[in-house]
């Protein structure tokens, strides 16, 4: 082999090499910050993952088929835009649990904008069927509901899956930001009580636990 | 050679391209199935006006008829829901004191209270078109008013 | 509310609208069976949706029966879901196991002195005598009791169950699913009694209702206001048992039978409980009994509303085991178990127009005796205070310490001596509970409108009586509190809810 040829060998395999470190490594990269073991990494995503698995969505249906945290919480319109979005939202998270107070955030309040962080493109991957009205097995309310969505999709007033299917993928979830965070006093002592509860049976999750 | 090489340099250059573009540019786009248009039926300002919806309900954008289904064409002659109206999409009643299982640990939960379980019809404390009460506030006005027990009904 | 009364009004269709000026003015006679086209036909209907009226559609479905409950609220069973959930039985298997003597001469004698004498022996007797029975019919729907046996005031033993979850709700509600879940069973509530349907005789055939009733809370006689609801008739082949209540809310009628009751006056009641279904009786021909005699519960408490949290504190802790001073007094006023009419009688004398509202305290010592979660709730409600010290308790209230301290110490005695001449409490009867061990607690103390002991005379097999003919009317039956005359003067606690099982059952099987 000429020299040239070798030259253009070691370039290629090296280009080839670097190449699959970058890819593999942000496949992986992204594989490995996807899922709930890394959300619940920061503490304050406790009662998200206790409820996300008490879910169908986290597994707890006869099948246990599961969504993992960015199947929802991240676009899935396109690529461009589900890594952009990752990166902005993992950069303001990262930056609020370090700098910020992340046990001063009023939870409940943010339900009220679920719209922005719960994607529909991600919901419509599983639940592609969901808009075709010659289903056997969609309920009447299901297709009046739909309808008014599809009527609504593209204009100001339109709603996300999440408007309605508001606790879609953490059923029980206002019981459980109780648990951490009494929204009313009277039930303080009792809420702890729960909360020590649900550290214990989820512990295997990643949750933090105290022991006092 | 050259020629080789410009070759696999362009394989290499276009077809990811080609491939993020696809990806990008296609996915899985439904066509929505065509709608038809029911007949619209008026309802006039004033209406509106005297029975103002609810904000949550306003948020969605929901129509008078959802509710009241099958009450005919002319809102003036609508009468007040049932609450399988209401259970139409809130589920069911079980649902809804599930929900507020928090309270359950004191027995304190208005959807499953020790003295009614699940056996209240939505109206006894929420209404559509007026302010809701709080029916427990008949007797449990301190705790009511003392905020130390539930939100405000919505 | 009056917009959608007034709106639903004008949507009836001519025939309705008829209807309804018919029946919302005050009809002068019950509605002819000629020219009635009905909208369904039971062989039983009852009015109301409680103790006495689930008790009688139970064993009216379990007969045979096709049964109709009809319920002018929204929610069902009225007062029998808020109230404590206590009931005297007699011999019943728990004063077997405590080794309590009873008798039913013992329990009538006991309710002849709290009712003054005036009481109607012969209703009490079928009381005393079917305790057992109704105890065994909410028994088999599911209702579930305390361990222990509750002593209560005015009886001279324990003699009272008490429902396992601090609420009558325990026992009602496990009725109200057993009765949906026989096929013959319906209960229709936001549905208004209006008047009876008789035939030629007199007889009573069926009732007039308006359904889709919507109870107006705002008005302040909402029978009397609210015209609003859809006509209908019901049949009801063998006849109809009133089992509506009683009338403690009923501003209009009770300030004529005692003035001195003001409209502001609280009450423990839902504020469906009102006159209407009575006067209709009495329309009948029913006779009237002891109308005038209105209870106050001498153990709620003016800090919250009803019968609230201290309620149940006050009958089982600080009125059992501890005392009620008079805050100008430091001292005592009263026997605190004496019946409900005796103490709040001495209770006003207290409070006088300065809202002098006497204290009630009690030691650990009584709070360990008694179901936790009553303490609990009044301690989280905040109606019943807890305190280190007698000191801090006094300051609390602006007693006097030293006043009270010997006051307690004097009580102390009596409970060891096992006699109180001072106010004659029957102290050798409170387990030698001295108020001694800290932390002490305390609540305020006021009567509230209770329990109406009058309404409709009915004899022993439940049948309404008429003052024209002295005898059945035919087809009227009634139980529980708006039947008359059993309690006299003034009802013992716990003896309200054995008095409408009893008599629900008899009316169910004798319809």
């Amino acid at each position: 082999m000429s020299k040239e040829k070798l030259f253009i060998l070691i370039f290629v395999s090296i280009g080839a090499f670097i190449g699959m470190v970058l890819s593999y490594g942000t496949y992986f990269g992204i594989h490995m910050t996807s899922g709930e073991k890394f959300c619940v990494s920061c503490h304050e995503m406790d009662p998200m993952v206790v409820s996300y698995k008490d879910d169908i969505h986290g597994g707890k249906g006869v099948l246990g088929a599961s969504a993992r945290c960015v199947d929802c919480h991240l676009p899935h319109d396109n690529l461009a835009n589900y890594i952009y979005t990752k990166a902005k939202n993992g950069i303001a998270e990262v930056g609020i649990h370090f700098f910020g107070d992340p046990d001063a955030i009023d939870w409940q309040e943010k339900l009220k904008h679920r719209q922005s962080f719960v994607f529909d493109t991600g919901c419509l991957e599983c639940h592609g069927n969901v808009m075709k009205n010659d289903l056997a097995t969609t309920s009447k309310q299901a297709l009046k509901m739909h309808k008014h969505y599809q009527e609504l999709k593209g204009t100001e007033k339109e709603i996300g899956c999440a408007s309605c299917h508001f606790d879609a993928g953490h059923k029980g979830m206002r019981n459980m930001l109780n648990y951490y965070k009494p929204e009313h006093s009277m039930y303080k002592e009792k809420m702890e009580e729960k909360k020590k509860e649900v550290q214990k049976k989820y512990q295997k999750y990643g949750i933090e636990v105290h022991e006092e | 050679m050259k020629k080789v090489l410009r070759f696999i340099g362009v394989f290499l250059f276009v077809v990811p391209l080609l491939y993020i573009s696809v990806k990008a540019y296609g996915g899985d786009n439904q066509s929505p199935p065509t709608i038809t248009k029911q007949e619209e039926i008026k309802i006039s300002p004033e209406l509106h006006k005297k029975f103002p919806m609810k904000s949550m309900h306003a948020k969605l954008s929901l129509s008078c008829v959802f509710c009241h289904e099958g009450q005919g064409n002319n809102p003036e002659e609508w009468e007040y829901v049932e609450e399988d109206a209401c259970l139409s999409c809130h589920k069911t009643k079980k649902y809804l004191a599930e929900r507020l299982a928090f309270m359950d640990t004191l027995k304190a939960n208005p959807h499953n209270s020790i003295h009614d379980g699940t056996n209240l019809s939505c109206d006894e404390c929420h209404n559509e078109h007026k302010p809701s009460i709080n029916m427990c506030s008949e007797c449990h006005q301190k705790e009511i008013k003392e905020n130390i027990w539930m939100r405000k009904v919505p | 509310m009056a917009d959608i009364t007034r709106r639903s009004f004008v949507k009836m269709g001519a025939v309705g609208a008829g209807m309804i000026a018919l029946g919302s003015t005050a009809a002068n006679a019950a509605v002819s069976e000629k020219g009635v086209k009905y909208d369904g036909e039971y062989d039983v209907i009852i009015i109301g949706s409680g103790y006495a009226a689930l008790s009688a559609g139970i064993t009216a479905a379990e007969k045979g029966n096709k049964v109709l409950m009809v319920e002018k609220m929204g929610r069902i069973g009225g007062n029998s879901v808020i109230n404590g959930g206590l009931l005297a039985v007699v011999n019943s298997p728990k004063q077997k196991s405590e080794g309590v003597n009873d008798s039913a001469e013992r329990y009538i004698a006991d309710s002849m002195k709290a009712g003054k004498s005036i009481n109607h022996i012969e209703n009490l007797q079928v009381i005393a005598e079917r305790g057992n029975d109704a105890l065994k019919l909410v028994q088999k729907c599911g209702a579930k009791f305390y361990d222990k046996l509750s002593h209560l005031g005015g009886h001279s033993v324990p003699r009272t169950y008490l429902s396992a979850n601090g609420s009558g709700s325990g026992i009602v509600l496990p009725m109200i699913s057993y009765f949906k879940k026989l096929p013959n069973g319906t209960i229709k509530n936001k549905t208004k009694f209006d008047e009876f349907v008789t035939d030629d005789s007199g007889r009573v055939v069926g009732v007039s209702v308006r359904e889709k009733y919507k109870f107006d809370k705002k008005a302040k006689d909402d029978h009397r206001e609210n015209t609003g609801g859809k006509r209908k008739y019901y049949k009801a082949k063998k006849g109809v048992i009133l089992a509506s209540g009683g009338f403690c809310r009923d501003t209009f009628f009770r300030k004529i039978q005692d003035p001195r009751i003001s409209d502001s006056i609280d009450s423990t009641n839902q504020p469906g409980a009102t006159a209407e279904v009575m006067m209709q009786a009495f329309k009948a021909g029913a006779v009237p009994v002891h109308i005038g005699r209105i209870q106050f519960g001498p153990w709620a408490c003016p800090d919250e509303k009803g019968f609230g949290a201290a309620s149940n504190f006050n009958i089982n802790a600080t009125f059992r085991y501890g005392i009620s001073v008079d805050p100008k007094t430091n001292k005592r006023y009263m026997n605190e178990l004496a019946d409900r009419l005796t103490r709040a009688t001495a209770m006003f004398k207290v409070i006088g127009d300065e809202k002098n509202f006497p204290i009630n305290i009690c030691d650990q010592g009584a709070v360990d005796k008694i179901i936790p979660e009553i303490a609990e709730k009044s301690l989280k409600a905040g109606v019943v205070k807890k305190f280190d010290t007698i000191d801090a308790l006094a300051a609390e209230y602006k007693l006097d310490a030293a006043a009270l301290k010997k006051e307690i110490a004097a009580y102390n005695g009596y409970v060891k001596a096992g006699k109180d001449p001072e106010q004659g409490k029957p102290v050798d009867k409170t387990e030698g509970v001295q108020i001694v061990k800290a932390p002490f607690y305390a609540t305020r103390g006021v009567p509230k409108l209770h329990h109406t002991m009058g309404g409709i005379k009915i004899n022993t097999k439940a049948q309404v009586i008429s003052s024209e003919t002295e005898l059945p009317i035919p087809g009227l039956y009634a139980a529980g509190e708006i039947t008359g005359g059993t309690h006299g003067a003034s009802r013992l606690g716990s003896c309200s809810i054995p008095d409408c099982l009893v008599f629900g059952m008899v009316a169910g099987e004798n319809i």
